[in-house]
């Protein structure tokens, strides 16, 4: 039989755990003396974890192995997990002290972990352990922070406008030329709807998603956010960019219902809509998505065609937690992702296409990879110079923005509305 | 357990306390005080996993929690206090809401429901008749796996366009097409989810039912009294005890509903905030948009809301609840 705890043994055990907890919640956190190589005869083990699917894994899977015959005495630890989980896994880890040695990192949260100096600062082994005059300088700044380089990218990509040549044929149309105004792209996605009779549509409203609302923006000569981080642009403006998709809607783009209903696919991975709009290193997924075995892409409508309204975004990144106990090791684990030949051709165009211009020649890209990459080129006029990293909490305004632009494709709010929760939401978040 | 106090009168509970009277039988043998401090260290030691489990996963975060809840926190830099600030936002925050809305909606239609099909099936059950093992289990099998992500992902296909619920009520002329993508028909769905679990309340009514003395059906019987009034004047003042239980029970955990509205939603409380439950809205503050902080003082004002909730209903339960013995 038990008897009832007397409230000394009681607080004893409490006072005990408190102890406990506090002592395991301390983690270490040491920065590393910059530059430099690794101590071949130290006996290493990296943590390393990226975001993605299997197809993935196989080939980071490869690469580790190449990695691990090269240097011996570094074992270096993978895991993986879809993006959202990542993510929440990370800011777990942030909290406790023990983020991985090395992430894939995504551009949206750099300066979120850089800022609060999760980030291992690379500058010093620039040219010592890091090779990074193989990546171009636009591109490269993209993982710079006030002058400290946190994240290397993987490789970079565009805003695009994907087309199925499998739909366009069962609606039996045409393929859209790419680049015109916004109203003749609206007039094609109409006309591939009715040519269909409904069964499968031009395009999804464009209006649901960020980038197109910053591509827009740009094509007026300003960003999402000013370099201080605050929002450029003014409710009405938004609730006018939600508007002027009504007739759209109406009669163009597939039905908001439809979308929710194939989630977590898009329309166009559904082979549901003929055309959309989205980063040009989709490819790849799209390809599974669709199971086509080909796509197009072409360059998005613009307002002004002398405009340079695109950019060219990191797809992927690479960094270094700072509290790493083994900074070289990490860094040489980078060098050999983002340089190697051996890791281009691994890789092919699948983190983007290859930053460094080393890993792109092992890359030797063909069918659809070598596609994004003409296309990239081909737009080459069009691209400027990129935004300010994204502010803090970017990742969210974006999430809200698709939620909102959703419920206003389902009739539940009308863009007004949607408007003013937009400008409340981003209150709080760039607010704190 | 000791023979030797198995006889006596006051062999439990106040035995351990101290200063017991020294005819205490324990006490009398052998070495009786080390002998209690012994019992006592290994009734802590049994209970040890417990406590570590109260203390370090449920206590300390809980207060943690609390703390937070008065802080702006978002993982990254620490908390920093601000008072009611997260309580004065909640109140006019138009999402928060509505997400209390769709929550309280689901609790009172679908807790009723379930519990009326509960018992309906039970009471079916009740009848002695062949293959009922088989049925009792059968009907149970639902609760034992409806929480589970994989339900909740057939659950999603079934409501789809042309999954089985749309090509069976066309049958009936009833085109509804998908209901994952319709704001209006998430809500029957979800409650739907829910009743088609009920069977861990049915077992617990099953049980109930089993307890009611056949004489009193037999002298409603006597009385002319037809099935109706025996449900009406027997089986619910009988049940009522165990109705309360399962109301109390299944309303809190309806409260706490996240797991199926998480993957029917796609993890966005979609479309337009159909799904976005109470602590879905919570997680998505906590884990998507960091704001610990705000996270944090949502779930207390919950665990406050539904407290209240208990407790009025502990205090109606005065007029409606019958217990054995009652001299009512």
């Amino acid at each position: 039989m038990f008897k009832r705890i007397s409230p000394r043994a009681g607080s004893g055990v409490a006072v005990t755990l408190a102890a406990a907890l506090m002592l395991t919640a301390c983690g270490g956190s040491g920065g590393g003396d910059a530059g430099g190589t690794p101590d071949p005869n130290e006996e290493v083990t990296l943590n390393f974890t990226w975001w993605g699917n299997e197809d993935r894994a196989e080939r980071y899977e490869k690469a580790i192995a190449l990695f691990e015959e090269e240097n011996p005495n570094i074992d270096v630890n993978g895991t993986f997990m879809d993006f959202p989980a990542y993510w929440e896994k990370r800011q777990t880890e942030a909290a406790g002290g023990g983020l991985p040695d090395v992430m894939q990192f995504d551009y949206s949260y750099l300066r979120q972990y850089g800022q609060n100096g999760l980030l291992l600062d690379l500058t010093g082994f620039e040219g010592d352990g890091l090779t990074t005059d193989s990546i171009d300088e636009t591109l490269l700044a993209t993982g710079k922070l006030e002058d400290q380089t946190l994240a290397v990218p993987t490789g970079y990509n565009a805003w695009s406008l994907f087309e199925n040549p499998a739909v366009l044929e069962q609606a039996g149309v045409e393929g859209y030329e790419g680049g015109t105004t916004w109203d003749d792209y609206d007039a094609y996605m109409a006309s591939v709807t009715e040519a269909s009779g409904g069964e499968v549509y031009g395009g999804t409203d464009y209006t649901m998603r960020i980038q197109n609302f910053e591509l827009q923006l740009r094509q007026e000569g300003r960003d999402l956010f000013t370099e201080e981080g605050e929002i450029n642009f003014t409710q009405e403006e938004l609730a006018e960019f939600w508007s002027s998709a009504e007739d759209i809607r109406e009669n163009a783009v597939i039905p908001a219902r439809q979308l929710e209903e194939v989630a977590p696919k898009s329309g166009f991975g559904a082979n549901l809509t003929a055309t959309e709009m989205t980063w040009s290193n989709f490819m790849g997924g799209y390809l599974g998505d669709t199971g086509a075995e080909d796509l197009n892409i072409v360059a998005p409508p613009t307002s002004d065609p002398s405009v340079q309204d695109l950019y060219q975004k990191p797809s992927m990144l690479h960094a270094v937690s700072a509290g790493t106990e083994h900074p070289e090791a990490a860094v040489a684990f980078i060098e050999f992702l983002i340089n190697s030949p051996e890791v281009g051709e691994i890789f092919g165009a699948t983190l983007g296409v290859p930053a460094s211009e080393t890993a792109l020649e092992g890359a030797a890209l063909e069918g659809p990879e070598l596609e994004v990459k003409e296309y990239l080129d081909s737009v080459a006029d069009r691209i400027g110079e990129p935004p300010a990293a994204p502010v803090v909490g970017y990742g969210a305004l974006e999430n809200t923005f698709l939620t909102l632009g959703t419920s206003i494709g389902l009739g539940a709010i009308t863009p007004e509305e949607a408007a003013q929760q937009f400008f409340d939401e981003a209150a709080v978040t760039l607010g704190s | 357990m000791t023979t030797g106090s198995a006889h006596a009168p006051t062999h439990t509970r106040h035995s351990a306390e101290p200063g017991t009277r020294p005819a205490d039988p324990r006490r009398t043998g052998g070495q009786p005080k080390r002998k209690g401090n012994r019992e006592n260290l290994a009734g802590y030691l049994f209970l040890s996993p417990w406590l570590l489990g109260l203390f370090a996963l449920t206590l300390g975060p809980m207060l943690f929690s609390l703390y937070l809840a008065f802080t702006d926190y978002n993982i990254f830099t620490a908390p920093e206090w601000s008072g009611l600030a997260n309580f004065e936002r909640m109140a006019g925050d138009t999402i928060f809401w509505g997400s209390v809305q769709i929550t309280l909606i689901y609790v009172l239609v679908g807790t009723p429901i379930k519990l009326a099909a509960a018992l309906g099936v039970a009471m079916l059950l009740n009848f002695k008749s062949k293959g009922t093992a088989f049925f009792r289990s059968a009907f149970y099998a639902p609760s034992l796996i409806g929480a589970s992500v994989s339900i909740a992902i057939v659950w999603r296909a079934m409501f789809s366009a042309d999954g089985p619920v749309d090509s069976g009520l066309s049958l009936f002329g009833i085109n509804l097409g998908g209901w994952v993508g319709v704001p209006a028909l998430i809500m029957p769905m979800m409650i739907l989810l829910a009743v088609w679990q009920f069977g861990a309340p049915m077992v617990i009514f099953l049980a109930g039912l089993k307890q009611i003395p056949t004489e009193l059906y037999e002298a409603a019987s006597v009385d002319g009294a037809r099935a109706w009034r025996k449900f009406l004047s027997v089986t619910l003042p009988m049940l009522s005890p165990v109705i309360f239980f399962n109301l109390l029970l299944e309303m809190i955990g309806a409260f706490q509903i996240f797991a199926s509205a998480y993957i029917i939603g796609s993890g966005t409380g979609g479309p337009a905030g159909a799904t976005n439950f109470y602590t879905v809205y919570l997680y998505t503050r906590a884990f998507t948009n960091n704001q610990m902080g705000y996270a944090s003082a949502m779930a207390w004002v919950l665990l406050i809301a539904v407290g209240i909730l208990a407790f009025i209903l502990f205090r109606t339960s005065k007029s409606w609840v019958h217990y054995g013995g009652d001299t009512k």
